[in-house]
């Protein structure tokens, strides 16, 4: 999975090189920046589950017509089945934190994610709303420091781009 | 290939669970400039490194460069000395990794079965590669013994960490060992 670590490892490699001085600097340069990111991971594993049900509630009561017969929150198995959707997400960007890039909101996540949906005739309307919420709902210091939410944020962005 | 962030991720991954451990990681983060040292101290000694390993491998085993031997005519020795280079330089990859992904799946997969397919003996390449994790636990730990070095002891560095990085000393030569046991 890319990262800045592996990918100075395969242009090292494709060269046929030890790793130079200038590639353990571009290390060192995400080492550096790591602490945000992991205060964001820690803080958002901690609360997943609530950050998620709070971006789940207000997704529904922004398109109250999801609770209606047939539709994508209508019964006990499909309101499980959304908020585990949220859930999800939070989770991909808890591991695009850890490692630091967006590979995986890429592979996991946006790979395919158009044709799913399409194909489970369901709308994307929904996620933007929720995720739009999470984007809105962290504050510093109260949440994270404000570096960890520009982290967090970005990667929420990130995630919103992809569904609209 | 992965590091430790990606490892971290797809065994969390596996479980459908968020990464917990992030204690480790921040670990990781931590003693980040004694990897990239231990990392600059392999890759700026590599090639004496490597000869010595191979030369050592040779004095203990004559019978190499006499006519016959793996390492005659000077054809093979070079081609042995390459092989010592792209060995320690995948071990370098996973130590600045903190992952044996890109050794195992770059280097050592299918190794044993290429060596054994062109007559190469492994117990040799296994002297040479356990000399190589003794250079390297050296220049880890940077610390010259004056039994060894006798009149020529020089104390270069200042003592930067008491430890003289045990845990990476540690990781350095499990991925040595991981060298070994693919050839064994």
């Amino acid at each position: 999975m890319k990262s800045v670590v592996t990918t100075v490892i395969a242009a090292a490699d494709s060269a046929g090189r030890f790793p130079t001085t200038s590639d353990l600097e571009s290390v060192q340069g995400s080492i550096q920046r790591a602490a945000a990111r992991l205060e964001a991971a820690e803080k958002l594993s901690a609360n997943l589950d609530n950050v998620a049900r709070e971006a789940y509630e207000a997704c529904i009561k922004k398109y109250p017509y999801l609770n209606n017969p047939g539709e994508a929150n209508s019964t006990d198995t499909f309101k499980a089945k959304c908020l585990r959707d949220i859930k999800h997400y939070l989770r991909l960007i808890q591991y695009c934190l850890v490692v630091g890039g967006t590979g995986p909101l890429d592979e996991w996540g946006i790979a395919g994610q158009r044709e799913v949906y399409r194909a489970l005739g369901l709308p994307t309307a929904p996620y933007v709303a929720a995720l739009t919420f999470a984007r809105n709902r962290g504050c510093a210091p109260r949440d994270m420091s404000a570096q960890a939410l520009t982290e967090y944020n970005a990667l929420l962005d990130y995630a919103i781009n992809s569904l609209s | 290939m992965l590091d430790a962030f990606s490892r971290a991720v797809v065994s969390a991954d596996a479980s459908t669970s968020v990464v917990s451990d992030i204690a480790a990681l921040r670990n990781f983060v931590a003693s980040g400039n004694r990897r990239l040292d231990a990392v600059n101290a392999i890759a700026s000694n590599a090639s004496c490194m490597v000869s010595d390993a191979v030369a050592g491998m040779i004095c203990e085993n004559q019978g190499l460069i006499q006519a016959g031997g793996n390492c005659y005519p000077n054809r093979r020795m070079a081609a042995c000395l390459r092989d010592a280079e792209i060995i320690l330089r995948y071990v370098t990859y996973a130590l600045l990794a903190g992952d044996s992904s890109v050794l195992d799946d770059r280097c050592l997969n299918g190794l044993k079965e290429t060596y054994a397919a062109l007559g190469v003996p492994t117990t040799s390449a296994i002297r040479a590669v356990q000399i190589m994790k003794a250079q390297a636990v050296a220049h880890i730990q940077d610390n010259p013994s004056e039994k060894f070095a006798g009149a020529k002891l020089r104390k270069m560095n200042p003592i930067l960490v008491e430890d003289r990085c045990a845990s990476l000393v540690a990781e350095a030569c499990s991925y040595f060992d991981r060298v070994i046991a693919a050839l064994s």
